[in-house]
């Protein structure tokens, strides 16, 4: 895998897409590399379902360029959707299709397709496969339609809502599995909800706000940007106040009887030499790296403030 | 339990069907599951037409322009069976495969969501012209309602009839929200269409100005140009164009407004 070499499968610049007088997508750009899983987080209504729907030749952007596999996504969809595999959000099958016959079925729309007992296999549809999709749970039909954006071998595959509606195992498989693809070469673009998987999972993320993107990185740095937290029960009472002079320290607060500091950088380095020259016995220590959800929760929040900041003059 | 069929790993991969054929036999498996299309299409019409042709009499009625019951009757039917699938069955799947995102799931692969289109057509066509001909040879070799002997003109007239209605059932989908309204729009304008075809009261004895208008509607321009060609007369230009006209008008409308997205 290390050797791969590195080229751009995708490649969006300055994306813009109006429906009537709302923007959906504000100038984003975009560059993801080949093998690489490449997420997309962001609350509703951030522009990840319409970004993801221009990459698939979908939806017709506004302005802006976009190159997938070297290919304008409108001009070449046929070629396009040889070699790109999509999941959309909400996509259901006739009700009384059965399991293998979907397989077997778009199987039939490509060239070089996988088995569709490989897939079945692979997504433990092995007894369903003589299902109707009307009588699959929800869970299912989620694995059959990651099995039906797969089944084409893409080289890109395009996955809305990955994992929505499965339970915490089946997640888990799930996750392994694109990461079994992804080792034969597949790229993945993955729109979700899920922090934990986009940390599991991707390589980078990229967080949607309002159509535009936030930031960009890999999952650890956009959580390391915020720091650490450092939380515990302190038996003689400590002075908050000496806490907050502190430096590398951004905000104190109480749960319950536990003491919770967060900071940048070398907060938890900076506590424990206070603790020690007050003689506080700290009890129950937890000390935790911000996550990708921290990270998302302070950025979106940071983009709502900026919003409001502006909106008043702009309306 | 059902069985699954042996996996196929380590064998070299079987030679697989194209895409669209893929798409026109799934599409002719899943119609198979839903009885009662596969009653009121194809087993009501034929159980109709033995019930009719035994029970009625074998003597030619004035009624009727002089001819038999089950001869007037016999073109009826055809059409009542093309019309429940084209204007019926077909608008109702469409509107639901668009309801479920499946066409546009469809669009992103290879094979493009307007095949699926073409595959319904195709089954549509198919399967009524199917049931024609059975409806032909029962009603003959039964009770010896005459072969049409102006072939290429019955053939022109199931043809022209079969596109009218298709094009009807496209536009019924494509100005439907839902399977529920297709199904809804479809069931309504069945009865008025089946009416000037004559399945309630046959042309032959409806007043002149009733049997004027019906002539300018699609079944009703279609009944008379099968029974002509069953006596071996030219179905009647205006009968032609008429339908030829329905099929263009609203295959225009149907295009103009279909979405295959919801």
């Amino acid at each position: 895998m290390a050797t791969a070499v590195t080229t751009e499968v995708v490649s969006v610049d300055q994306l813009k897409v109006r429906y009537g007088d709302t923007v959906a997508v504000n100038d984003i750009s975009l560059h993801i590399n080949r093998g690489e899983i490449f997420g997309i987080l962001g609350p509703n209504g951030a522009g990840k379902t319409t970004t993801v729907e221009c990459i698939g030749g979908l939806r017709k952007p506004d302005s802006g360029s976009i190159s997938v596999l070297g290919l304008d996504p409108r001009a070449h969809a046929k070629e396009l959707r040889e070699r790109v595999g999509v999941q959309l959000q909400t996509s259901e099958l006739p009700d009384k299709v059965y399991v293998r016959e979907a397989l077997e079925l778009f199987a039939s729309f490509y060239t070089d397709p996988r088995e569709p007992d490989e897939l079945l296999r692979l997504l433990r549809l092995e007894e369903k496969a003589s299902t109707r999709y009307v009588n699959l749970s929800g869970g299912q039909r989620q694995r059959l339609s990651i099995a039906l954006a797969l089944i084409g071998r893409p080289e890109l595959a395009i996955l809305d809502e990955l994992t929505t509606g499965l339970d915490p195992q089946s997640r888990r498989e799930t996750w392994k599995l694109i990461e079994g693809i992804r080792d034969e070469g597949l790229t993945v673009i993955l729109v979700t909800h899920f922090m934990e998987e986009a940390e599991y999972l991707c390589d980078r993320v990229a967080l949607f706000h309002h159509g535009t993107v936030r930031a960009i990185d890999t999952p650890a740095n956009l959580g390391a940007g915020l720091g650490q937290r450092i939380s515990f029960r302190s038996t003689p009472a400590l002075d908050l106040d000496k806490v907050r002079e502190l430096p590398e320290v951004r905000a104190v607060h109480e749960q319950g009887e536990r003491i919770v500091i967060e900071g940048s950088g070398d907060v938890v380095a900076g506590v424990i030499a206070l603790l020690v020259s007050e003689r506080v016995v700290p009890e129950q220590t937890r000390v935790e790296q911000s996550t990708l959800d921290d990270a998302f929760v302070a950025l979106t929040a940071e983009a709502d403030a900026e919003l409001a900041a502006t909106s008043g003059e702009a309306v | 339990m059902s069985s699954v069929a042996p996996t196929t790993a380590g064998k070299p991969p079987q030679q697989r069907r194209g895409g669209f054929l893929s798409l026109l036999i799934t599409e002719w498996a899943l119609l198979r599951r839903e009885p009662m299309i596969l009653f009121w299409a194809l087993i009501f019409p034929i159980g109709l037409l033995v019930v009719l042709g035994s029970a009625t009499s074998s003597k030619p009625q004035a009624a009727f322009g002089g001819l038999r019951f089950i001869v007037v009757y016999t073109p009826v039917l055809m059409t009542f069976t093309l019309t429940l699938l084209a204007l019926s069955a077909m608008p109702a799947t469409l509107a639901s495969y668009r309801d479920k995102g499946y066409l546009k799931r469809l669009s992103t692969t290879p094979i493009g969501a307007p095949r699926l289109l073409a595959a319904q057509l195709a089954l549509v066509f198919g399967l009524a012209g199917s049931v024609v001909i059975l409806i032909m040879l029962v009603s003959h070799f039964a009770y010896n309602v005459p072969l049409p002997s102006q072939v290429i003109g019955f053939i022109l007239s199931i043809l022209l009839t079969m596109s009218a209605m298709a094009s009807l059932g496209l536009l019924v989908a494509s100005l439907a929200t839902s399977q529920r309204v297709a199904g809804a729009i479809g069931g309504i304008l069945f009865f008025p269409l089946m009416f000037f075809a004559g399945l309630w009261v046959p042309q032959q004895s409806m007043g002149p100005v009733l049997r004027t208008i019906s002539q300018y509607t699609p079944l009703g321009a279609a009944v008379p140009s099968i029974t002509n060609s069953d006596f071996g007369h030219w179905p009647g230009t205006t009968h032609l164009l008429v339908l030829a006209a329905y099929t263009v008008v609203m295959l225009r409308i149907a295009i103009r407004f279909f979405r295959w997205d919801r």
